[in-house]
């Protein structure tokens, strides 16, 4: 099956890249792709609430939630790793029910709106509440990553952690997809009435497929967290939002690997202007070019470029005499 | 909180929430023909303050004519952002409210390089204060509220004395019939797109002499435009005006009270609280 | 014996009623058509019935249970299935895969089942879903998406995923709308086709001809009120339905 054989291979691509990295790359590739992974699982954990058609312009606020809270769990009560992080990502799904509870009966803009407003919400929590997180000094001291109590010291091993959760991750999400509740996700993206009309209760569907997506954005921050060790509650804003947005839209949103792609494909080019206004207009360009002229984004691009290539072929049937 | 201080925060809530309303009415109005929200309304405020800045501090011209320049300059902005955003996509609402999204951030982001790194200020255009109850309240802020009121007004007749404005009606009502009737769907979309923009314009020049203009600054009144239209109902515009008057108020009060910010979280923590528990009741069921 | 019996049904938009005080019996076995002008208020009943509305006042009773203000998937599980007046299909699929989805979105599957499911559609679905197709005569385009059929084929495919989901109430809003007289023919026929294999049959309909020719009994509304109730040929003879159809200028429809 030619689906099954393209996420294999995009999976086998992303693990060899993981066993290669450290070893072709100094420490700074390593910081560089241990983001592009955490972007990664914040992409794909997007796609579920988008398939079933709910504009989430607010997932970085979950990812907050759980670095927020797996850091300070670790740093202020000694919890460890690994319990911390589930914590953070229970945590952001729970939060995720509150708010996905009342407001997923709305519909779509309204749905967004809220999300929207929530990220402004979650952002000034973390910077009024100064006693529990420091707000605006930002959040400094945040125990390294470790596993069954052996401290992840370097650079390269806390690289393999968030390779290894975001493989689980993946798989845990293309299960889903490809599953029935996958299918019905999808019938409600598509119509959602049409879907209610057949049986489905489309709000509880809608509900299981947001908190997840929290869960998994929970545990990316949670990563996120322990990694850079320091946190600071602009860094979530709606930019942050609207950036794992368009991963899924340049990526494509038509195929599980679209998120993925998009994902690797604009950390990597906007690396040199990270953290610069640059970096944002450079988004917001391959955002719009990519909605007006590739609506289907870039897994769409090979088709697109066959396509082309046959309208070419056909428009000159005869071979150019200088050739 | 003496009483002195409530009259002046209740004052000052008005002129808020005539800022306020000034951003819901574009919004609602756009949302109520094309079923989209311009996320980049916050963006276009911050346009129109800058405006304001450029022309009427940088070039001397009077505040009157910058107010108008930035009107017309930022409407005109809202028309061609229909022509070569809002028509050529294709496929439903949602990738349009993504592309207006990747804008605002553009317009953000750009503001940077652009505006400078460093806050600005724009002098006051009507300094002083008058007494009014026994309060100063600085007349920057007063008249806000008969500008405001002035161009409610004249929305309110365009769109229901004129022409175009009864085609825009008419695209409210039922696309497809409208076009069949021979209304232009593409020309009075791209209206609506430049009253939408020409009225964020307005409020971000009356806002630019009172507050410090950076190219975030769209962020909050786009935020409390948001919580405006939720709890007035989208596409309603007397909900639009009650709405803004009530959450400029309860701004003005709770922020003297216990700061803007807390004043924001509130507000949402009752946007949350409505839906749960009338979810059906401030704009009905959704049919 | 009443399959679905409503009481009083009353909606309200904004003070101004869609549908008022409406008594509507159905009984098992019937084909029933509701008419009326438009906007008599015959979508605002379907969407009441079907739960897509929350009736300001009056009760819903199918099959001696009160249904009065399920939400929809609720009531499509307990058998009460609707088709749209617009074309409404998974437009990305095809014929086949929107009829299995109407199979298998109202199979009631648990969680469990539903997420541990290794394939979307067994084999035994496949078959059901050919033999829907079949039935419905669209078995050549099985293969087609669904958004590339000719409007008269999608608007069978969506009787089909209705068909497919087991309803014992089938509610079909306008089937035949935009057909030419052959198409609405054959699906009229379909139609009491359906009823034959043992469901009851409530439909909208504006083109006279095709409920005069094919339901047993008719209520007619106007102004959300019931105007008329009888056989075709009582109902085509009152004065009171001339009149409302002369009113808005249809009567040779």
């Amino acid at each position: 099956m030619p689906r099954k054989l393209g996420v294999s291979i995009v999976l086998a691509v992303l693990v060899i890249l993981a066993l290669l990295v450290p070893e072709l790359g100094g420490d700074y590739y390593v910081h560089v792709f241990a983001l592009v992974f955490t972007n990664v699982i914040l992409a794909a954990s997007l796609r579920p609430s988008l398939t079933c058609g709910q504009l989430n312009i607010g997932h970085s606020a979950f990812m907050s939630i759980g670095a927020y809270t797996s850091a300070l769990l670790a740093k202020n009560l000694a919890v460890p790793f690994e319990i911390a992080l589930l914590c953070g990502a229970l945590l952001a799904a729970a939060v995720g029910l509150a708010i996905g509870y009342p407001s997923l009966r709305l519909r779509g803009v309204y749905f967004a709106m809220v999300t929207v407003a929530f990220v402004e919400v979650i952002r000034l929590i973390a910077q009024l509440w100064v006693s529990l997180t420091r707000g605006m000094s930002g959040l400094s001291g945040i125990p390294k990553p470790s596993l069954l109590g052996m401290t992840l010291t370097t650079r390269a091993s806390q690289y393999y952690l968030v390779v290894g959760l975001a493989v689980v991750i993946l798989l845990v999400l293309w299960k889903l997809e490809h599953s029935r509740l996958g299918l019905i996700w999808k019938s409600i993206g598509m119509g959602d009435n049409l879907a209610q009309s057949l049986g489905v209760n489309i709000a509880r569907h809608k509900l299981l497929a947001f908190m997840l997506g929290c869960f998994f954005a929970g545990t990316a921050g949670a990563f996120y967290a322990h990694f850079i060790r320091f946190l600071f509650p602009p860094e979530f804003g709606f930019l942050m939002a609207t950036n794992i947005l368009v991963y899924n839209y340049v990526g494509g949103r038509g195929h599980f690997v679209g998120p993925i792609l998009g994902a690797i494909f604009l950390s990597l080019l906007s690396e040199p202007f990270r953290g610069s206004p640059y970096e944002t207009i450079f988004f917001s360009i391959a955002m719009l070019l990519t909605i007006l002229f590739l609506p289907g984004g870039l897994i769409t691009l090979p088709g697109k470029l066959a396509e082309l290539k046959r309208w070419r072929a056909a428009a000159s049937p005869t071979p150019s005499p200088a050739a | 909180m003496t009483f002195a201080l409530f009259v002046q925060s209740a004052i000052v809530g008005v002129s808020l929430g005539s800022i306020y309303i000034l951003m819901a009415l574009g919004l609602t109005l756009m949302f109520g023909m094309m079923h989209i929200i311009n996320f980049a309304h916050g963006a276009v405020y911050m346009l129109g303050a800058f405006v304001i800045y450029y022309i009427f501090f940088q070039g001397g011209a009077p505040y009157f004519a910058a107010f108008v320049a930035s009107m017309i300059l930022l409407g005109v902005f809202g028309y061609l952002v229909e022509r070569s955003i809002y028509r050529p996509i294709k496929g439903g609402i949602e990738p349009t409210l993504v592309a207006l999204l990747a804008l605002t951030t553009f317009l953000q982001a750009a503001g940077y390089p652009v505006f400078g790194q460093l806050d600005k200020h724009v002098p006051p255009v009507f300094p002083g204060t008058r007494n009014i109850l026994g309060v100063g309240i600085s007349v920057e802020r007063l008249m806000i509220i008969p500008v405001a009121a002035a161009l409610v007004i004249a929305l309110y007749l365009f769109i229901n004395k004129t022409r175009l404005g009864a085609a825009m009606r008419a695209i409210e009502q039922d696309k497809e019939a409208a076009a069949l009737q021979g209304v232009n769907v593409h020309v009075v979309n791209g209206l609506a797109f430049a009253i939408g923009f020409a009225l964020a314009a307005a409020s971000g020049a009356l806002m630019a002499p009172i507050f410090k203009l950076d190219p975030m600054m769209g962020e909050q009144p786009l935020l409390k435009a948001f919580i405006i239209i939720i709890l007035g109902g989208l596409g309603s515009v007397p909900g639009a005006i009650l709405g803004g008057l009530m959450l400029g108020l309860i701004d003005s009060i709770v922020a003297t009270a216990l700061g803007a910010e807390p004043a924001f979280l509130l507000s949402f923590v009752f946007i949350i609280m409505l839906l749960l528990f009338r979810p059906t009741g401030l704009f009905g069921y959704a049919s | 014996m009443a399959l679905l019996e409503t009481r009083e049904l009353t909606r309200l938009f904004g003070g101004l009623a869609a549908v008022s005080r409406v008594d509507l019996t159905v009984d098992k076995g019937e084909i029933v058509g509701l008419i009326g002008p438009n906007g008599a208020g015959k979508t605002t009943c379907f969407n009441l019935l079907t739960g897509f509305l929350r009736p300001t006042r009056g009760s819903i009773v199918f099959d001696g249970e009160d249904i009065t203000g399920l939400r929809p998937h609720q009531i499509a599980a307990r058998g009460l299935v609707r088709t749209f007046q617009q074309t409404t299909l998974f437009q990305d699929l095809t014929a086949l895969e929107n009829v299995l989805l109407g199979l298998h979105l109202s199979s009631g599957k648990g969680p469990r089942q539903v997420l541990f499911s290794r394939r979307h559609f067994p084999a035994d679905e496949i078959a059901r879903g050919r033999e829907v197709l079949d039935f419905t005569g669209l078995a050549a385009h099985a293969d087609q998406l669904s958004r590339n059929l000719p409007h008269g084929h999608q608007r069978v495919l969506g009787i089909a995923m209705a068909l497919a989901a087991q309803p014992r109430l089938l509610l079909l809003d306008e089937p035949v709308t935009g057909m030419n007289l052959d198409e609405s023919g054959r699906v009229m026929d379909l139609v009491k086709t359906i009823r034959s294999r043992g469901t009851t049959i409530l439909l909208v309909e504006h083109n006279m001809k095709a409920v005069m020719g094919t339901c047993e009994r008719i209520v007619v509304l106007n102004f959300g009120q019931k105007l008329a109730e009888g056989t075709p040929s009582q109902v085509s003879t009152s004065p009171d339905v001339i009149q409302a159809y002369l009113g808005t200028g249809v009567a040779d429809a």
